[in-house]
């Protein structure tokens, strides 16, 4: 022992020998085999479709002022923010008129609460657990400003049953919000049934339809509601645009004050290049719905068959029969969410789980946990959305790269098993 | 090709990140990640709306880090696993009576264990910190942790747990350099945090409050006020709690004395605290538990000459220690030593190197 010792350094800057740092690999430029990324988050935002980019660059190119100066650049600018309005009217079979644009989603259902709600003498708003927190934070708000909130419980796939909402539905009613697709799990609502339940009473429906558009045919008439959320970059338009249908202008009070434009329900210089991108986006996912909605249904399913093979006790959340066709949520036997997301995104698959906090960690899925999931569960759950640009080629790739990460995930940090141990 | 792969643990401070850039520099494949350790309630002197994320700012320190040296940044949340086997064991400890170093638990349960697994999960080969220490291979594999080269920034007290099989999978690029040298570096390379402040507080204790902490985290019903009493059993006055207190303490006795009082014992059965003059603090030896040697090899029943160091920012004494049953071992100070604080890390050093050390059991 105090031969050993003695052979010790006696301070930090004399080197025995026999004590070298450890070896540290040589210093070398290395070259990168390109990975090739594969992007499954189409639900948090797609790419820019190629039509929308051509758009940006020529309306770029052009001389395009305020829509709202007399000038000539403000009036080409002002047709082409009201040709915007005309792809997006038309895509939900609405009037132009009733189209308001917002910076995104999260604003028009803002508007849609806030603005029909306010003002209005009744003082219950009915929601559901599954909601977007767009939906429920301004549900909060209401909350603590005296108002009743009802928030609906789902069932296991996410599903709210009419009957439930007929239950929650009074005379003092003055909103439903229901989310017409989760943007976690997928499944759709039964819209019919429940506007039906609305429509009995005095109540204003709101859809937010942020996460159906592009994946199912939207058409406010059929839907019979008398708002709905809509939302540029789920479809392939820039992120910072969406809309609001609004049936009647005299239904909502604006929440965003200043100028007269939007019809006086949204001041604020309109974001114009993201409208036009909108416009185009919308167009273009209308015209290509039928033929994308089944390609990212066939890929979806084929993703799912190749995973349920490859990974045993692998679990998929959410309504089998009513779901949009592009959302995978699925549950990971043994494995942390967390792990699997980075060593997915180390591996080139671009994947998502629940919502972000404000630090960048990620925290499980309160639309899992209203389904009754445990917190365990919903900590192992990804979710996997595929878009207008993913091919048969990515999935089949996808797939292998899933399988693999999981393997390691679930060998070198298995979670049950901690889990129970604590 | 196959370039090694580390994960090193960001705290956005400018020692982890100039640690990153060392090992980005050497063609290691960096993957930085910064752990969300602190419990919400405990994030409420910065609120941030829509989650309550408790250095937000630090992450983003880290984050602009990363992206600046280009290589992939990861916030992971450890909430969980903190609270399990680091903030119970603080809490349970200070309601003993005890001083306890969350630091030495934090890095032997969560970054050289929880982080590891992790590591592994993402096909790292090991995993690095800014901590201020050595490490040093023999040809027969055998791995010794030595104190940093900066012996005023020397960490190595805090990690005098680890083990051969951590030692192999850790990488301490900072160990032969300077703090100074450290922000050097970090000019040079850019980095916004180079001049930050180094942070001295236990992360999830605001302001330095232990005793807040303590009452905020736990049971009101374990608070255990008593007796502040002297060495020969005169009450002198009556205390709130003694998670309050530690051995050594002077300040916030609320006991008015000819000469300064320091708490010299806090007896957890009876809930007294003991305070005695200066003369009266130190102590003879300690009792250590849970021993863990770094190279256990040479070490079997036995006795050993060395070092001990009894707090982080004590010198270290000269001390025989003999190991006894059960994990434990017997520490005589050579001279008469300085007050003893249970719950606090013994960590016995030879000259540069950490031989091991244990948690104090109590003075001899």
């Amino acid at each position: 022992m105090a031969a050993r010792l003695a052979q010790l350094p006696p301070t930090g800057r004399t080197r025995n020998p026999e004590f070298s740092p450890r070896p540290l690999p040589p210093r070398k430029p290395l070259r990168f085999k390109p990975m090739r990324r594969i992007y499954l988050d189409h639900n948090a935002g797609s790419p820019l479709r190629p039509e929308v980019v051509r758009a940006l660059e020529e309306l770029a190119a052009g001389n395009c002022g305020n829509p709202s100066s007399i000038h000539m650049s403000g009036q080409r600018a002002r047709r082409e923010l009201e040709r915007a309005r005309e792809a997006v009217a038309c895509a939900v079979g609405a009037k132009p008129s009733q189209i308001v644009f917002t910076s995104g989603g999260t604003e028009a259902n803002n508007l849609a609460i806030l603005g029909a709600v306010r003002g209005r003498g009744c003082r219950r708003v009915v929601s559901s657990a599954v909601e977007h927190s767009s939906v429920l934070a301004p549900l909060a708000q209401l909350k603590r400003e005296g108002l009743e909130a009802v928030l609906l419980a789902c069932d296991s796939e996410g599903r709210i049953s009419a009957s439930d909402l007929r239950l929650a539905l009074g005379s003092a009613t003055a909103l439903v919000t229901i989310g017409l697709a989760n943007s976690e799990v997928g499944t759709l609502q039964d819209i019919a049934a429940l506007g039906a339940s609305v429509r009995q009473h005095d109540a204003l429906f709101h859809i937010d339809a942020a996460q159906a558009l592009g994946r199912v045919a939207l058409d406010v008439g059929t839907l019979g509601c008398d708002l709905m959320t809509l939302s540029g970059h789920k479809v392939g338009a820039p992120a910072g645009i969406g809309a609001l249908y609004v049936r009647d202008r005299s239904i909502v009070e604006p929440i965003m004050l200043g100028g007269p434009q939007e019809q006086g329900l949204r001041a604020g210089t309109q974001n114009l290049s993201g409208a036009v991108g909108f416009g185009v986006a919308i167009r273009t996912a209308t015209k290509l719905l039928a033929e994308e909605a089944g390609r990212m249904g066939f890929l979806a399913e084929r993703l799912w068959e190749r995973l349920r093979e490859e990974i045993p006790g692998l679990r998929r959340n959410g309504s089998q029969l009513a779901r949009i066709p592009n959302t995978l949520n699925l549950t990971f036997p043994a494995v942390e969410g967390e792990t699997m997301l980075i060593a997915l995104d180390l591996a080139g698959v671009e994947v998502s789980m629940g919502s972000a906090c404000a630090a960048g960690a990620v925290e499980p899925s309160h639309v899992l946990l209203a389904m009754g999931r445990s917190r365990h569960e919903a900590r192992s759950s990804l979710r996997l959305s595929l878009g207008w640009s993913s091919t048969a080629e990515e999935i089949g790739e996808a797939a292998a790269r899933i399988v693999g990460v999981w393997r390691r995930v679930a060998q070198a940090e298995p979670a049950g098993v901690r889990e129970a141990a604590q | 090709m196959n370039r090694r792969r580390v994960l090193v643990a960001m705290s956005g401070g400018v020692d982890s990140s100039v640690a990153a850039a060392l090992l980005k520099e050497d063609g290691y494949d960096v993957v930085g990640v910064a752990m969300r350790l602190a419990p919400d309630a405990e994030q409420k002197s910065r609120p941030v709306s829509g989650g309550s994320c408790c250095s937000a700012d630090d992450f983003e320190d880290a984050r602009r880090v990363a992206e600046r040296l280009e290589f992939p940044f990861y916030v992971v949340d450890l909430r969980a696993d903190f609270e399990a086997r680091v903030i119970r064991n603080f809490v349970s400890e200070y309601l003993k009576g005890r001083t306890p170093n969350p630091c030495v638990l934090c890095n032997r349960e969560i970054k050289f264990d929880r982080l590891w697994e992790r590591a592994r999960a993402l096909e790292a080969d090991c995993v690095a910190t800014g901590h201020y220490a050595r490490i040093a291979s023999e040809a027969r594999g055998r791995f010794h942790l030595l104190r940093a080269r900066d012996g005023a920034k020397d960490q190595s007290y805090f990690l005098f747990s680890l083990t051969q099989t951590e030692l192999a999978r850790t990488l301490f690029p900072l160990g032969e350099m300077t703090k100074a040298e450290v922000r050097a570096k970090a000019r040079e390379l850019g980095l916004a945090n180079a001049e930050k402040r180094d942070s001295q507080e236990i992360c999830f204790v605001p302001e330095g409050n232990y005793a807040a902490a303590v009452e905020r985290m736990c049971d009101a019903a374990h608070i255990r006020p008593g007796k502040i009493v002297a060495p020969d059993g005169t009450v002198c006055g009556s205390h709130p709690g003694i998670h309050h207190f530690t051995v050594g303490q002077r300040r916030g006795l609320g006991v008015a004395a000819r000469e300064p009082l320091y708490v010299r014992e806090i007896r957890s059965e009876s809930a007294e605290v003991v305070v005695a003059g200066r003369a009266l603090l130190g102590a003879g030896g300690l009792v250590l538990e849970s021993l863990s040697m770094v190279d256990p090899s040479p070490f079997r029943l036995g006795t050993l000459n060395a070092e001990v160091k009894i707090r982080y920012r004590h010198a270290p004494v000269g001390a025989t220690i003999s190991t006894l049953s059960g994990g434990r071992a017997k520490v005589v100070f050579r001279n008469h030593g300085p007050a003893v604080t249970p719950g606090q890390a013994c960590v016995i050093y030879c000259g540069e190197e950490v031989l091991g050390g244990g948690f104090i059991q109590r003075a001899l």
